[in-house]
């Protein structure tokens, strides 16, 4: 063995993790684990056990919990090929280091030893200055993926909470059918952020005077930084119920106070609407938002209206045009994000057109889930979704 | 989206092609800084071969305006088809950026 003169190991030039790294040392030859132990204590590593065959190594994992094995190949009982195979197969140490230090030097040998699942190879005599550097670097690279793997877990929790807030600005289906039951208002939804979170929002609210207001918003953007807005817009929204009766005079008021929060490049595109069942129409406004469609039963053909509208948070003082379209007792609205209108489609998207032609064939269903569910299916099938889908389907039962 | 500039005396041109989204972000930035630094008053984004844009692409031809517009230059965007004609039209971006055909 030559002696790793050149190496200095202060705690200082020790990479990260190295003085807390735990070292198994699997050889059946006595000398041999005193001399990797010295070396590895000189090279900063305090903590290390030893066994003699590899099914001794397999009990000491259990108890000890080490961050690399040093494992030797040819020895009695449970040899170093068996050895690496069976912590493979285990989970605990599928991923855990294994450095095969061995005097096997044939490339056949390196290569039984590589598909048995090694990390590492070095022959004996061992040269001590390599075998130090491919310890640290494993160590160095066990601690940064642990770190990562730490860091990835707490991002996705964080992620599926945040989530879980987000459904929850959006009407609950108790709500819903407190709304069925006092309206005559059944809603179906649809809410699928393309990642954990999204930048679409929804909300549908009871009015005083029997008319039942709905929104949809969409930012600009989507992820986590959309998502926030839509957090924002929330409590926007709550701020302005008084105005909510009003689709024009509701998306002046989002429109001002957006302009103010929202940084150059950010935007919403929104509808809203009132059903007013005494009339039967749905009269709304729209900031750039898809066209809603509406039909009652045994129409031909949906009717679709009008989306055309500079978004909001883009220019102060905008004015909505105020429209509406015609719902009648037993009449149904479709509202959907833009994501139901990008969907790749040959050469192109599937338009507002396509999406029309999908509707048209399901506007005999009379159960809204399954016509809701029944048109998803067919979207997903068109091609890959890559932004946040929204839908809701709004049937007037009376 | 990739983009080629093309100096004519008044006017750059800019023509983009592919699909401008949400993973373009830094990409548009590098093309705004290089048209802020261009001499030219007129910097026109010519979109003739851009095949699709989403919301957050929009948000960035929003952002290319506004750095213009701070650097005293106009920003044009011309001759629009298919899918991003239809975006621009429905959200009335003529009413903030010079649209030509």
């Amino acid at each position: 063995m030559t002696q790793p003169a050149a190496i200095q190991c202060t705690p200082a030039n020790l990479p990260a993790g190295v003085e807390r790294a735990r070292v198994l040392v699997v050889d059946d030859n006595r000398i041999n684990r005193h001399l990797l132990l010295a070396l590895l204590e000189r090279g900063g590593i305090r903590q290390v056990e030893q066994a003699a065959d590899g099914n001794e190594g397999m009990k000491r994992l259990e108890s000890f919990k080490p961050d690399l094995v040093l494992l030797d190949l040819m020895m009695p009982h449970l040899d170093g090929f068996e050895m690496c195979r069976r912590m493979r197969a285990d989970p605990r140490w599928k991923r855990l280091p294994v450095l095969i230090q061995s005097s096997l030097n044939r490339a056949e040998d390196r290569a039984r030893a590589f598909a048995a699942g090694a990390t590492d190879y070095v022959t004996k005599p061992i040269n001590a200055v390599e075998l130090l550097a491919r310890v640290h670097i494993h160590i160095q690279k066990r601690c940064l993926l642990h770190d990562l793997e730490q860091y990835h877990a707490r991002s996705q929790r964080e992620l599926a909470l945040a989530r879980s807030m987000q459904e929850r600005l959006m009407p609950s289906p108790a709500r819903l059918a407190t709304l069925r039951a006092a309206c005559g208002l059944a809603v179906d939804a649809h809410f699928a952020p393309s990642s954990e979170l999204g930048g679409d929002f929804w909300g549908i609210k009871r009015l005083p005077d029997g008319r039942t207001g709905v929104y949809l918003v969409d930012f600009s953007g989507h992820g986590v930084g959309a998502a926030l807005n839509t957090f924002r817009l929330h409590a926007i929204c709550q701020q302005l119920a008084p105005v909510c009766a009003d689709p024009v005079e509701f998306l002046a008021a989002v429109n001002t106070r957006l302009c103010a929060l929202l940084p150059s490049g950010q935007f919403a595109t929104m509808l809203t609407g009132c059903v007013d069942p005494a009339a039967g129409v749905f009269h709304y406004a729209s900031a750039g938002a898809t066209a809603p469609m509406v039909w009652a039963p045994g129409d031909a053909e949906p009717l679709m209206g009008d989306g055309t509208g500079l978004p909001l948070g883009l220019l102060a003082g905008t004015r909505h045009e105020a429209r509406s379209l015609p719902l009648p007792p037993g009449g149904r609205l479709f509202l959907y994000s833009d994501a139901a209108i990008e969907i790749p489609q040959g050469d192109g998207v599937l338009d507002e057109a396509g999406l029309l032609a999908m509707v048209r064939r399901r506007t005999g269903e009379t159960d809204g889930a399954r016509l809701l569910d029944g048109l998803l299916d067919e979207l997903r099938a068109t091609g890959p979704i890559d932004d946040d889908l929204t839908a809701l389907l709004i049937t007037r039962e009376r | 989206m990739d983009y080629g500039i093309e100096q004519r005396d008044l006017e750059a041109v800019v023509r983009l092609r592919g699909r401008l989204t949400f993973n373009d972000h830094a990409r548009l930035r590098g093309l705004i800084g290089e048209m802020v630094q261009n001499r030219a008053p007129r910097q026109v984004l010519d979109l003739s071969s851009l095949e699709f844009v989403d919301s957050a692409g929009i948000g960035m031809l929003l952002i290319a305006r506004e750095e213009m517009t701070n650097n005293g230059k106009e920003l044009v965007l011309r001759a629009a088809t298919g899918q991003v004609k239809r975006v621009l039209t429905v959200a009335q971006i003529g009413k903030i950026v010079t649209i030509e055909d």
